[in-house]
């Protein structure tokens, strides 16, 4: 037990102080964070500010299209309207010289009972945006021009345009808030992702160093590779616990300080089972890691094995989209007890909606067992594997060294 | 009580067979060397001898007990191949593995300072690792297996890569921890080196056992049949029937005769063809060529050559 911790405590030390870590633990929240920031900002500008001409022969509905297109909701275009003589030659050549961003012909109905049609031609068919905009512009101004014709007051027009608010509720009846939740299990899960990734690689690499330096060999000298393994991973774990909480505790500060605005909470549950989960997703994908680690020689050859880790990884990926949508499904339920993915896909959905008790610990025994198992035997490939230098094992061989004792 | 007891260990990787039937015992205050060409045994042996791998059978007993995980804190070993964390300070690097070998963090602090003062690299224990050069790292790995005082100090290949300065140091320190009392075991292939100092010795080729004892055992086994004569004139002296083999190099001939008393008649036939004799010398065979004779017989020419390339 003492060399286990003598292992870990250096290499929690050693990681703690290199640059990398400092880096990391500052610089991914601030990308991230600016990231999220950046497109939330972009998103809320995002109202498009084109400038288009209308082609039309009478007034109506062209002068509410302009009203809508300058002043909407999500538009603040700007707005010529010519008359219907225009020759569009002129407004081409007005499109090339980037004096607009399109022209639309609106051609009067050729029966009465018909709407009357609409052509827009952009500068760039991929500017959705505009296009959109005088879609839903187009869709509204004639609808109210119908309801006004058939002795609607304006007021009430409004009224019934509003958009509607569907109410989710929980179980217990109260006011639940399902796009919380989503942001929450999706931030939770990219965070566990991530680390789990990042931390077992790391695993993976100090093997390696170790190898490359070949200092184990002193170590071995003294303490037996079990320990240094378990050292191993319990340190760099720490790490990875150290650098994940540092984030959590700046989200929190961060999120005190501004008044909670964006309205997401962590719930208790969700931080124990993040954190319970976490550890054992982490010791699971470590002594996999571990494995792999003790099977090569090199980075170079970790990264061709390293697949066996990021293949579990993106069925959890793969899987993301149908537990959010259903998590309850049959399929969830079955992915989520999977013991490579129940650390990413239990959490995912115990942040979604909790589910029963015993599906929660039936995934945890399951993990349990298959750390176990995969420990005993990574401890046993990483005996032989560190001491058999040169040469790259093949699949019988490492069999075989199951057998050594 | 001997300190390291080996009774006919044999490894087999796979197909190749590293150690066959090897036994050897080692007294306590002795030097013993373990000679051998490369890819003999010599690290296989020395890593059974630790536990680091397992004999397929025979039995590895430390300190007069069958061997145990905690006897290791008694041994120190330097391996063959050098290695340390590169990134990692010498000082806290010492430190951190005198703890291992279950020493206090104190105890580890304050005989590392003394050990790199001793070994002369007091200026580097600030240093990172990689900064140092590669001797200096050697010095580093070799306190490293002296810090928790071992009382039996295995050392693979401590001299190579070492320039003739700092072999000396550590030919020295080796001297006087064996005078203290240690039991030191070390492996090489120049035999030179264990001529000097060992009292004890084992030849392994292939595997095997083709030597051991101590080095005035092996030595009293072979005649004094060798000479060493300086002359100028006539070499026909040199075709002697009493002579088995003769090199001359211009002027200084060593000559391998078919028994002791063959010596003199060899000198009077040099008197008699009036060469000019300026020195001659009878000497007992060196390790080097009991070692060639001795692989010759038990593997063949082949394998004898491939001790000299050593």
């Amino acid at each position: 037990m003492h060399n286990i911790w003598l292992i870990a405590k250096r290499e929690y030390t050693e990681r703690i102080k290199t640059k990398a870590f400092l880096i990391a633990t500052i610089l991914i929240p601030t990308l991230m964070g600016g990231g999220i920031f950046g497109i939330a900002s972009i998103a809320a500008r995002s109202k498009t500010t084109s400038h288009i001409a209308v082609l039309a022969s009478q007034p109506q509905p062209a002068e509410d299209l302009k009203q809508e297109l300058e002043n909407g909701k999500n538009s603040k275009m700007t707005v010529d309207i010519l008359p219907a003589s225009t020759s569009h030659a002129v407004l081409d050549k007005e499109i090339d010289d980037k004096k607009i961003d399109g022209y639309l012909v609106i051609a009067p109905p050729t029966s009465g009972e018909d709407r009357p049609t609409f052509d827009y031609r952009p500068r760039s068919s991929a500017d959705i945006a505009t296009s959109e905009a005088i879609e839903t512009a187009l869709h509204k101004v004639l609808i109210t021009e119908y309801l006004k014709g058939r002795g609607v007051s304006a007021s009430e027009t409004s009224a019934m345009m509003a958009p509607v608010t569907l109410n989710i509720l929980g179980k217990n009846g109260e006011h639940g808030n399902s796009r919380t939740s989503f942001i929450v299990a999706y931030v939770l899960f990219f965070l566990m992702y991530m680390v789990v990734l990042l931390y077992g690689m790391n695993v993976a690499r100090s093997i390696i160093e170790e190898k490359t330096s070949r200092v184990f060999e002193v170590l071995l000298a003294t303490i037996k590779p079990d320990e240094l393994l378990a050292g191993k991973i319990l340190g760099v774990g720490a790490v990875g616990l150290t650098q994940v909480g540092i984030w959590m505790i700046a989200a929190a500060a961060l999120a005190v300080t501004a008044g909670a605005t964006s309205g997401i909470t962590l719930t208790v549950p969700q931080v124990v089972f993040f954190i319970v989960y976490f550890a054992l997703g982490y010791a699971l994908y470590s002594s996999v890691a571990a494995a792999l680690g003790a099977m090569t020689n090199s980075e170079q050859e970790l990264q061709q094995l390293n697949m066996f880790l990021m293949l579990p990884l993106f069925l959890c990926m793969g899987m993301l989209l149908p537990v959010v949508t259903n998590p309850n499904s049959l399929l969830s339920v079955f992915v989520s007890e999977i013991p490579f993915c129940a650390p990413l896909l239990m959490e995912l959905r115990i942040s979604i909606s909790m589910p029963p008790p015993w599906q929660i610990g039936l995934s945890i025994g399951l993990i349990l067992v298959t750390i176990y198992a995969v420990l005993w035997v990574s401890s046993r490939i990483y005996r032989v594997g560190i001491l058999m230098y040169g040469k790259k094992p093949n699949l019988p061989e490492i069999l075989r060294w199951m057998k050594y004792s | 009580m001997p300190i390291v007891e080996l009774k006919k260990i044999r490894k087999v990787y796979d197909t190749k067979v590293a150690v066959e039937g090897l036994s050897l015992t080692i007294e306590p205050g002795t030097m013993f060397g373990l000679l051998g060409p490369n890819g003999s045994g010599k690290t296989s042996s020395i890593r059974m001898m630790i536990g680091m791998t397992v004999p397929d059978s025979g039995t590895v007993s430390l300190f007069g007990r069958p061997f145990e995980r905690g006897s290791l804190h008694r041994v120190g070993y330097l391996p063959e191949e050098r290695g340390l964390y590169k990134k990692m300070k010498v000082l806290d690097q010492l430190v951190f593995l005198g703890q291992l070998h279950g020493l206090s963090e104190g105890t580890a602090r304050s005989r590392a300072k003394v050990w790199c003062e001793r070994m002369q690299i007091a200026d580097a224990m600030e240093k990172k690792t990689e900064e140092l050069s590669k001797g200096m790292q050697q010095k580093i790995q070799f306190i490293a297996a002296l810090l928790h005082e071992p009382e039996l100090i295995i050392m693979d290949e401590p001299f190579s890569g070492l320039d003739p300065v700092n072999a000396e140091l550590l030919q020295d320190t080796l001297i006087e921890l064996r005078k203290e009392g240690k039991a030191v075991l070390f492996s090489t292939h120049r035999m030179d080196q264990v001529e000097r100092m060992c009292d004890g010795i084992a030849l392994v080729s292939r595997g095997k056992l083709v030597l051991s004892g101590s080095m005035r055992e092996v030595k009293a086994e072979y005649p004094k049949n060798r000479l060493h004569v300086v002359f100028t004139g006539d070499a026909g002296f040199l075709q002697h029937p009493e002579i088995e083999e003769a090199k001359n190099y211009s002027g200084v001939a060593e000559i391998k005769l078919r028994s002791e008393a063959g010596a003199q008649a060899v000198l009077a036939e040099a008197m008699a063809r009036g060469t000019v004799i300026t020195r001659f010398e009878v000497k007992e065979p060196t390790l080097e060529e009991i070692f060639i004779e001795r692989v010759r017989a038990s593997f063949g020419d082949e394998e004898a050559r491939g001790i000299v390339d050593a």
